[in-house]
């Protein structure tokens, strides 16, 4: 039998469009739909301060203006902030301006009267209010300004003590006690 | 001789012609996968290496597929290698490599793959994915099911990430299959 050659050319064009189809039946892959997580990550704000000792002992001179601390404490500040803080500030303060260390029998020794040097700096009266407890008993021992690069970071303040009884010509023999606290504040 | 050949005559069967009915039963192909939830929090600490997820969530895989199939592929990934996660106040990003999922597999196809997702799958972008199971298809599991337990890790360790500052991040993870060829 023998075929037309327009039937030869339809069953070829039928046979490839066969050929196609069956191909076709595994040629793309089948996936099933997207199905979502949604994640939520907090990383919390944080600011820690912590100090290499928690004890400084003098030995008075009567009227002496320099009167050292027995060490050296460096308190170091570790933070996380978020992008709105612009600054972190570390402070040294007594609760009271008047009594910063007292014998208890009261004769007092001022906050104007205890000195911090910070990291090699002039020595300081603690006689200013900052954010922390009474008026006129602390001290800013430092100031970073929180940028881009640094919302993550830590600082060491090294601070040398003294107390100056030049004031204080009268005071009493005694032991006075006292307790200075460093704390830090990012705004 | 007469007797036996009326009995014949009385059984004589009569047919009509056979008519024929085409059936045509179509049991078209199917890949779904459903989630055991939708959201995953993280309480994360700076620096840290190990920041799990509050939840696992289980992903499971049903399928129905016509002969000539070969593989089934469960992925996990991103639509971003680079920001997987990103700060919604700081605009920092937390990448998919930092993103890793601990996969506990089973039934067809049984253990799964675990990792951080950073290669390049079927789904999402370049380094973004993780292809968390690749099942076989023969003829005994055409039509199957597996799952894939997911536990979550986020980790802040490596790179720049210690320097992450505090923010909430957010994200999307998209699970999805992929029966081939």
């Amino acid at each position: 039998m023998k075929l037309r050659p327009q039937h030869g050319a339809r069953l070829a064009t039928l046979t490839l469009v066969v050929i196609v189809l069956a191909a076709g039946a595994h040629a793309q892959v089948i996936n099933s739909g997207a199905s979502t997580i949604s994640l939520n990550a907090v990383l919390n704000d944080s600011i820690t301060v912590s100090l290499s000792a928690n004890a400084v002992n003098f030995t008075l001179t009567q009227g002496s203006a320099s009167n050292p601390g027995s060490t050296a404490i460096t308190a170091t500040t570790t933070w996380l902030l978020r992008p709105n803080v612009g600054s972190l500030k570390v402070y040294a303060f007594f609760a009271s301006s008047t009594s910063a260390l007292t014998d208890g029998a009261g004769n007092n020794i001022p906050s104007a009267d205890f000195q911090i040097s910070n990291n090699g700096s002039a020595f300081n009266a603690l006689t200013s209010t900052v954010p922390f407890n009474g008026a006129n008993a602390g001290l800013q021992l430092s100031s970073t300004p929180i940028l881009g690069n640094n919302r993550s970071g830590s600082r060491t303040d090294n601070m040398n003590f003294n107390i100056n009884l030049v004031p204080l010509p009268n005071l009493p023999a005694g032991t006075y006690t006292g307790t200075l606290t460093i704390q830090a504040q990012a705004i | 001789m007469a007797m036996t050949f009326a009995a014949s005559m009385a059984s004589a069967q009569l047919n009509s012609g056979a008519q024929t009915i085409a059936l045509n039963a179509n049991l078209a192909e199917s890949l779904t996968l459903s989630l055991s939830a939708n959201s995953v929090n993280f309480t994360l600490s700076a620096g840290s290496a190990t920041n799990a997820g509050s939840a696992n969530i289980t992903a499971t895989t049903k399928w129905v597929l016509k002969p000539g199939r070969t593989a089934v592929g469960v992925y996990a990934y991103f639509a971003s290698s680079t920001a997987a996660l990103t700060g919604t106040a700081s605009g920092a990003t937390i990448p998919s490599s930092a993103f890793s999922i601990t996969d506990t597999g089973a039934g067809s196809g049984g253990a799964g793959t675990s990792g951080a997702l950073s290669n390049t799958v079927a789904f999402g972008v370049a380094n973004s994915g993780l292809r968390m199971a690749n099942v076989g298809i023969t003829g005994t599991n055409m039509n199957a099911s597996r799952t894939d337990q997911m536990a979550f890790n986020i980790d802040l360790s490596g790179g720049t990430l210690p320097q992450l500052p505090a923010d909430t991040f957010t994200g999307t993870l998209n699970i999805q299959a992929q029966a081939t060829p």
